[in-house]
């Protein structure tokens, strides 16, 4: 159970996105992903597509205007 | 009572509204607009007027400029900033975007992550700006008020705007991945 980690401050929305698949198919089940945002449309279209591909997904709020959002591989 | 348990406070400032929210009022404020001004909703072409008086401020002329020879041009800049319905709703999109993310404790002054991000941002805006205006409109002006108005150029324009969204995609992936 790895955990990995995702700076994505700063990055516009598609960037984070795109840079979670990416950095997720490289991941193990089971492994963690922690993508660090700032951009509110990210803070809805990352969750809401990992969700789709069926991870678990938890949404942190930081700070003001800044994120966490947490995967769990699950296939 | 912690008013970021309010469920009110939740549903108004705090989550994002839903789309089918924002389209019933993007077209009450598209019939507004077009009902009080006799214009329809436009923002690009606003601020090129923002771009004309900011040139008079320091002593400029844009008269003999072609984009700004029609009369009603004319009669708009002549009217001034503060009397141009235009530049009141550009300003309240300012100011309103400002209070949501105020209202919602996400404003945040972002970092610029690499020089890439600059070049992209002032080539996208020139691009955008320039075509804008030799598309006689932006995506309100020329799209949303063009298909609003049953024009067949606002068709024409959401072709070309998915084309050029294509190609804007994949040379994000190529520069920005």
């Amino acid at each position: 159970m790895a955990e990995y980690e995702l700076d994505c401050m700063g990055e516009a929305c598609p960037v984070p996105l795109i840079k979670a698949e990416k950095e997720l198919l490289k991941m193990s089940v089971g492994d963690i992903l922690i993508i660090q945002i700032d951009h509110s449309c990210a803070m809805k279209n990352v969750p809401e597509w990992a969700r789709k591909q069926g991870h678990n997904v938890e949404l942190e709020e930081v700070d003001d205007g800044e994120w966490e959002v947490v995967i769990e591989k699950m296939k | 009572m912690d008013i970021r348990k309010n469920k009110f406070y939740k549903a108004w400032f705090k989550d994002a509204w839903p789309y089918i929210t924002g389209a019933v009022l993007l077209s009450v404020f598209q019939i507004v607009t077009l009902a009080t001004t006799g214009n329809p909703w436009g923002v690009s072409g606003v601020l090129a007027n923002w771009g004309a008086w900011f040139v008079e401020l320091f002593g400029g002329s844009v008269d003999k400029w072609y984009y700004f020879s029609s009369e009603g041009a004319q009669a708009t800049l002549a009217n001034g900033f503060f009397k141009d319905p235009g530049t009141m709703r550009n300003l309240g999109i300012i100011i309103g975007a400002l209070f949501a993310t105020l209202m919602a404790s996400q404003f945040k002054i972002k970092k610029i992550k690499s020089k890439k991000q600059i070049i992209a941002a002032v080539l996208g805006g020139l691009l955008m700006g320039y075509g804008a205006r030799i598309g006689f409109g932006c995506n309100i002006g020329a799209l949303f008020s063009g298909i609003a108005s049953m024009s067949l150029s606002g068709w024409v324009y959401a072709i070309f705007l998915f084309a050029g969204a294509y190609v804007g995609s994949k040379l994000l992936v190529k520069f920005f991945m």
